[in-house]
């Protein structure tokens, strides 16, 4: 599809923010205009994107998994960190990722609960790459506000 | 509107039996909040010989919203903070009786002549954020220090050392129910703000609850009028507030300057003189974790209400957006190098 998708929905914000707005009589109307406007310029910086971060996220956790696996003592949870770093992602579909996302997400949040509290030599180092993935995480899916000046 | 206004004409004239030829105009929605329906207008009326005219606001209850309040809960903090000098608008009916505009409703004063500012600029106050600054901290302060008994407020009561629990247990319960996907940051933060305790409340107070740059509404000489939004009011720890008002989101990301008014030493100097208290920092960097948590429960909450079909106001995915981003990488951020100070 041409023109891209964020450029479109960076050019219909623009339009309805600099033509259609002024146009429009209502307070309401026009804070609900710059609302979804500011809305369109966000979901512009993300429908590029949104296929890489996830798909980066699902391979960074995997990995993670795989080395956690060989490390913590509770033996069931080591077995489905095992398993998980074996998944693949079979469709590029922002849904279809966002799924296997959401599960590996789930499992990360249950390690990360046993790191933190673990006192154990290999805690320490594997907390904080978790952190350190959480770090890249939240950055790589950030948001630049258009200042509305 | 017609038909609004129509409907409000009939409630006056049942409020005020005393009133003739009443009418109502200019009605018009305004963005008051994501939780209230809020509607601008002017009402006029004949009384004892004269004609009456007094612009209001009527909040509305909406079908569903961003936070579930109880609208009391705000009506009565106006009620309560009014004759104090705080600026609030003067609280005038609250209705719930559904027979009147479908669902329940409270009328106020409109403050008239007067912006708020929006958070979401860089310098959204120019050449008065100083003036604006100074007010914004003394007055939080002297919310903190109001007794809520002499107020007359109403409102669950709770211990000093339950305060942080009650709150942290109310927004955990909403991550809970309205988590649309795992959120990690948000977890490790409650696990941590569990393991981590703040010290109890230096005293009980009227916690505003959303009290924030862009909730407040001020005049082009830089005064303050009105102190807006009190739905998520509460008795706790008034470091709450303070953490919630000084949260980066409310600084354009900005932590140096809270609400992009007056920089951090100086904003927190104010509260404590305006207050009375001591600002504990083992407490004061609880509650910022906490507020910056409870953040992104009501963003979460958003998102829920938008993807559920519930309440398709767009200000709900915006909300879900941005706010979420920004709380997120503060709350990574912080909980990144406290993990890392508890391991040194």
């Amino acid at each position: 599809m041409k023109p891209d998708a964020d450029v479109m929905l960076a050019g219909f914000a623009g339009t309805m923010l600099m033509d259609i707005a002024p146009q429009l009589g209502g307070e309401y109307t026009l804070g609900s205009v710059g609302i979804i406007s500011m809305s369109m310029l966000m979901v512009a910086q993300e429908v590029d994107r949104a296929a890489d971060v996830r798909y980066q996220e699902n391979v960074q956790m995997r990995a993670l998994f795989a080395e956690a696996a060989k490390l913590i003592d509770d033996k069931n949870l080591a077995g489905r960190l095992e398993a998980a770093s074996t998944t693949k992602d079979e469709s590029l579909r922002v849904r279809a990722l966002d799924a296997s996302n959401d599960a590996l997400k789930k499992l990360l949040i249950e390690l990360q609960a046993v790191a933190e509290v673990s006192k154990a030599p290999w805690a320490a180092g594997l907390e904080g790459k978790i952190w350190d993935f959480l770090l890249g995480s939240v950055e790589a899916r950030r948001f630049v506000f258009p200042s509305l000046g | 509107m017609e038909e609004l206004a129509k409907r409000f004409a009939t409630y006056l004239a049942h409020k005020m039996p005393k009133a003739s030829n009443i009418e109502v105009a200019d009605v018009s929605r305004i963005h008051g909040g994501a939780s209230r329906e809020t509607f601008r207008l002017n009402a006029a009326w004949d009384e004892g010989g004269h004609r009456v005219v007094r612009p209001l606001i009527l909040r509305r209850d909406p079908v569903a919203s961003l936070i579930e309040t109880e609208r009391d809960l705000e009506y009565n903090a106006y009620r309560a903070f009014h004759p104090t000098g705080l600026p609030v608008p003067e609280p005038l009916y609250l209705e719930t009786d559904l027979k009147w505009l479908d669902r329940p409703f409270f009328v106020m004063e409109q403050i008239v002549g007067c912006a708020a500012g929006s958070p979401f600029t860089p310098d959204p106050y120019g050449p008065i954020a100083q003036k604006l600054g100074k007010q914004f901290w003394t007055h939080l302060g002297h919310i903190a220090a109001a007794d809520p008994e002499k107020l007359g407020l109403k409102m669950d009561p709770v211990a000093p050392d339950e305060c942080w629990s009650r709150e942290l247990d109310k927004w955990e319960k909403v991550i809970d129910e309205d988590e649309l996907c795992p959120q990690p940051v948000a977890r490790a933060a409650i696990r941590w703000l569990r393991r981590n305790p703040p010290p109890p409340a230096q005293k009980i107070s009227v916690v505003h609850g959303d009290y924030r740059s862009g909730n407040f509404l001020f005049n082009p000489e830089g005064e303050i009028k009105a102190i807006l939004d009190w739905e998520m009011c509460h008795l706790g720890d008034p470091l709450e507030d303070l953490c919630w008002a000084a949260d980066p989101l409310w600084g354009f990301d900005n932590k140096e300057l809270p609400g992009g008014m007056l920089p951090r030493a100086e904003s927190l100097r104010l509260w404590q003189e305006a207050s009375g208290l001591k600002i504990d920092p083992k407490a004061l960097r609880w509650w910022e974790i906490f507020n910056s948590l409870k953040g992104l429960a009501i963003w979460i909450s958003a998102g829920k209400e938008y993807q559920s079909g519930s309440n398709r106001d767009p200000i709900l995915a915006l909300s879900s957006i941005y706010p979420t981003d920004v709380h997120n990488r503060v709350l990574a951020k912080e909980l990144a190098a406290l993990s890392k100070e508890a391991r040194a």
